[in-house]
Parts: structure tokens; C-alpha cells; sequence
């Protein structure tokens, strides 16, 4: 084989390999334009939260239901991400996964008041939460935004809830809030997407103390320890 | 937790009963048990964020490790000047190439053997790209032929006692130091053009005409690699040069004077990346 070959060779294998990928990446964007736009309907059908107390489990329940149908989108996506390219891919979804980690966490504290832990986000969507050489999993900075972009949401919540004259959902907020603000705090964030997303932390937290705090000079908290 | 922290807003001298802002803040906190289930699970995601943190750190030392010694080796294969001492300085090249086979670049599959693909790529990129330039150079120098992905991804897989051990070449990390090559190849060509071995220089010539013409086929390329392009044209701009001027003007002068002879086009066109020659 001559020096010419051996290069027409070289460049054929790695086009063939471009190709692929590409067919792959395409099949991605199509799954992920489904899957992505079940989130914008959760999205919006979480809105009411705001001005609505009432109708607050009745949106969990319709957030649960499509929860479901992102979960088909999810194992669809698995199916076609060839076992072990996992983060060749990752840009496709993140952003979408990041967004269902703060629906699902959301959901979940309206439901219960608690805290998603990365394995319950992880199996509302179908995956693992363990990171391993093969296979779809959820990765945890995704996770993290996902918690992040709860806190934001949440202190909207508490301003809204006093609009709305419900003086103790902003100390719910606050206790929640802050110990995942304590929680962020024993991360050791590198200078990445993750660490400039918790930055931003600070502001939401000193919103909703700013809510707490005026409730308090005026007298409108609670007396029973409720929070 | 809140009629509790009020209670003692009102102990607290400074605040004498008035609440301010931070005693907001300080009541929250203080009302944080210390090993609540929510903390844990930050312990516990502090634990997976650390261990990856370190895995990079260690694959980027590594990666810089291969860096130098590919830089060296391909320093090495220039310094060669007489084909007897070629021979001598390609074997001595196989030999540190095999080194950095066994040595870091194992190290490298070892340390990645439980961790999902990709996800350190960016980590290693710039040593394996570079360990392409060396490895893909000493080969070119020693057979005239190019050694291709698959059989380089062959020559770092590693069978063990217990177990056997891959260390993945990504195709792209290949396609990025063949790019790097035609700069060495270039370099090449016109340290032979003032070595008097016209032959060679017209080998390694054309040689970067056909990895150019290869590049210029290829599409849906990632940036990376758009990148890489306008240095590997540079490349080709110059050695076609070089090589020109030692076509035209070779029977008048001794080839040092040649390449003082630049075709006035050339003169004023060098790019950081690739040095002055």
C-alpha cells in the first residue's frame, strides 16, 4: 500500500466515523425536541403556583402525569446513545436535564416539603444516579443546577405567598433554603458552570430573608411554630 | 424554628428586640441541625464532585508528562541529519515512544478504566494529540508511510495478569495530531532542503499535499479541528514554497543560500504556531 493509499484510507475511516456521528447526534435532537418540550408544559403548568394556592396539588398531579411521558422520552434517548458515549452526547440534554431536576425537586417540595435526593430525581426520570463507565445516568452537576434553579423559583414563591396573605410559606422557604445554601457550601466548586450557577445563590437567599424579615418587624409571622 | 429564633432575637443585647435583617439570617442558620438528612446528601455529591475533581487533575499532569516527551521525541527525530544517524535516532525515538506507551498513557486507561468515556477527554486531549504528532512522524520517518488510528489504538491495549486494559483514542484526538504533523512534516522538508537531499524534501512535500487534500474532503468536522486548518494551510503554503524555490533556483546556489532565497510572498507570512524556519 502506498504512502497516497494509506492516507485516502485514514481520511475515508474517520469521515465514515463523522457520518455516524452525525446520524446519531440527529436522532438525539429529535428526541430531545419531544422530551424538551414536555418540560416547557410542566413549566408552565407549575406557574399557577404563584397565584393559585389551591390549585397547587392539582398541578403536582398534572406534573406527575407528564413526568411519565418524559420518563418514555428518557428511555428513548438511552436507547440511541450508543452505551459509554454518554458525555460525547451530554450537551444535547443537559440544559433539558437540568430543567427536569428543578421540576421534579419542585414537584416534590410542594408535594411533601422535602428535598429530591439525586437517586428520587433520577428514577422519576427512569435513570441511574450512579456514575459508571456505561450507560444513561444522571450526572450530579446537573443535579445541582437543577436544585439551584429551585432555590430561584422559591423565593419568587415566598414573595408571592405574602401577596397572597400566606405569611408561613416564606418561613418554609427560608429553613429549606438555607440548609441547601449550608449544603452548597460543602462543595468544592472548581471555576466551572456550577460554581458561577451557586454564586448567584446569595441573591435568592437574601430575598427570601428580606420576605421573613419585614413579615417579622410587623408582626405577621405566626405564633406556632409551624415552619 | 421561627418562634424559637425570635425568642432569641430578643435575648440578644445588641438587637434589644428589634429584629434587623442579619438576625434574620443568623436565626436560620442557627436553626440548621448539623447532620440533617439534606446535609448528607451534600456530603455525599461533595464526595463524587471531589473524586472527579482529582481524577483531572491527575489526567492532566499525566497528559502534560506525554506533552514534553513527544515534543523531545520529535525534537530528536529533526536533530537526524546523516541517514546513518536516522536510523540510530528512530530507533532511539521507538524506544521513548514505547516508554510513554507503558508509562503514562497506561497510566491513563488505568485511571479511566471505571469512568464513563468522554467525560476527562478535555483533560487529555493535548497529550494524545501530541503523542500523534511523534508517533505518526517516527513512523513516516521509518517506513515513509503513515501508521493509522486503529493500528494505534491496537498498540495501547494492555494485557494484564488479571485483566486487560484499553486506553481509548478518541478518532478526533488521531485527526488533531495528524493536522499538528504537517507542520513537522513541513519543518522536514526544509531542514532537508539545506541537508542537500532534495529527495526527501520532495517525499515530505508531498506527503503534506496529501494529508492537506484529505483534510479539505472532510466535512461536518468539529471546531476544534476548523481550527486547525488554517495552520495546516499555512504548512502547505510554506513547503510548497520551499520547495519551489528549490526547484527553480536549485542548480545556482549552494542550498543554504536557498533558503535565504524565499519567494518574496513567503517572507512576511509565518505563523506563531508553527516558529520561524
Amino acid at each position: 500500500m502506498s504512502s497516497r493509499d494509506i492516507i485516502n484510507t485514514i481520511f475515508g475511516d474517520f469521515q465514515k466515523s463523522l457520518d455516524e456521528e452525525q446520524e446519531i447526534r440527529e436522532k438525539i435532537r429529535n428526541i430531545c425536541k419531544d422530551v424538551d418540550q414536555v418540560s416547557r408544559e410542566i413549566t408552565t403548568v407549575l406557574q399557577v403556583i404563584h397565584h393559585d394556592e389551591s390549585a397547587i396539588s392539582a398541578a403536582c398531579l398534572t406534573a406527575r402525569e407528564l413526568f411519565e411521558k418524559a420518563n418514555i422520552g428518557y428511555s428513548k434517548l438511552k436507547e440511541v446513545v450508543p452505551s459509554g458515549d454518554y458525555y460525547k452526547y451530554h450537551d444535547h440534554w443537559r440544559y433539558m436535564t437540568q430543567r427536569y431536576c428543578y421540576l421534579i425537586s419542585l414537584t416534590i417540595w410542594l408535594e411533601k416539603g422535602i428535598l429530591a435526593t439525586h437517586e428520587t430525581v433520577a428514577s422519576v426520570l427512569g435513570i441511574s444516579a450512579e456514575e459508571l463507565k456505561n450507560g444513561f445516568h444522571l450526572d450530579i452537576d446537573d443535579y445541582l443546577v437543577g436544585l439551584l434553579n429551585l432555590c430561584t423559583e422559591l423565593s419568587r414563591l415566598a414573595v408571592n405567598s405574602v401577596t397572597r396573605g400566606d405569611y408561613n410559606k416564606p418561613l418554609q422557604i427560608s429553613k429549606f433554603v438555607m440548609e441547601l445554601n449550608a449544603g452548597f457550601r460543602l462543595l468544592n466548586l472548581k471555576n466551572d458552570h456550577l460554581r458561577k450557577r451557586f454564586d448567584a445563590l446569595k441573591y435568592d437567599v437574601k430575598k427570601i430573608e428580606e420576605v421573613v424579615y419585614d413579615l417579622s418587624i410587623r408582626g405577621l409571622l405566626p405564633k406556632t411554630e409551624t415552619a | 424554628m421561627s418562634g424559637r429564633g425570635r425568642f432569641r432575637g430578643h435575648k440578644n443585647d445588641r438587637n434589644h428586640g428589634h429584629k434587623s435583617l442579619s438576625s434574620v439570617a443568623r436565626e436560620a442558620a442557627i436553626s440548621l441541625p448539623d447532620d440533617s438528612p439534606v446535609l448528607q446528601m451534600f456530603k455525599v455529591a461533595a464526595q463524587k464532585l471531589n473524586d472527579r475533581q482529582d481524577r483531572h487533575e491527575r489526567l492532566v499532569k499525566l497528559s502534560r508528562d506525554i506533552t514534553i516527551e513527544s515534543k523531545r521525541i520529535i525534537f530528536l527525530l529533526h536533530s537526524a541529519i546523516t541517514i546513518e544517524s536516522a536510523e540510530i535516532k528512530i530507533n532511539e525515538a521507538n524506544e521513548r515512544l514505547q516508554k510513554l506507551i507503558q508509562g503514562p498513557i497506561k497510566s491513563i486507561g488505568l485511571e479511566l478504566e471505571n469512568s464513563p468515556a468522554y467525560l476527562h477527554s478535555r483533560a487529555v486531549t493535548a497529550g494524545f494529540q501530541e503523542f500523534i504528532e511523534a508517533r505518526t512522524f517516527c513512523s513516516f520517518l521509518e517506513k515513509k508511510l503513515l501508521i493509522s488510528w486503529s493500528e494505534v489504538q491496537k498498540e495501547l491495549e494492555y494485557v494484564m495478569e488479571e485483566k486487560s486494559v484499553t486506553t481509548m483514542l478518541t478518532q478526533s484526538d488521531y485527526m488533531l495530531g495528524l493536522a499538528d504533523l504537517t507542520g513537522e512534516l513541513m519543518r522536514k522538508a526544509i531542514n532537508s532542503i539545506s541537508s542537500g537531499d532534495s529527495n526527501d524534501c520532495f517525499e515530505s512535500c508531498q506527503a503534506v499535499k496529501d494529508l492537506y487534500t484529505g483534510y479539505l474532503g472532510l466535512f461536518s468536522i468539529d471546531r476544534e479541528l476548523s481550527r486547525k486548518m488554517s495552520t495546516t494551510r499555512n504548512n502547505v503554503f510554506k513547503v510548497e514554497s520551499a520547495v519551489y524555490a528549490l526547484k527553480v533556483r536549485g542548480g545556482e546556489a549552494p542550498p543554504t543560500l536557498l533558503l535565504a532565497a524565499q519567494p518574496d510572498w513567503e517572507r512576511n507570512n509565518h505563523s506563531d504556531d508553527e516558529g520561524f524556519f
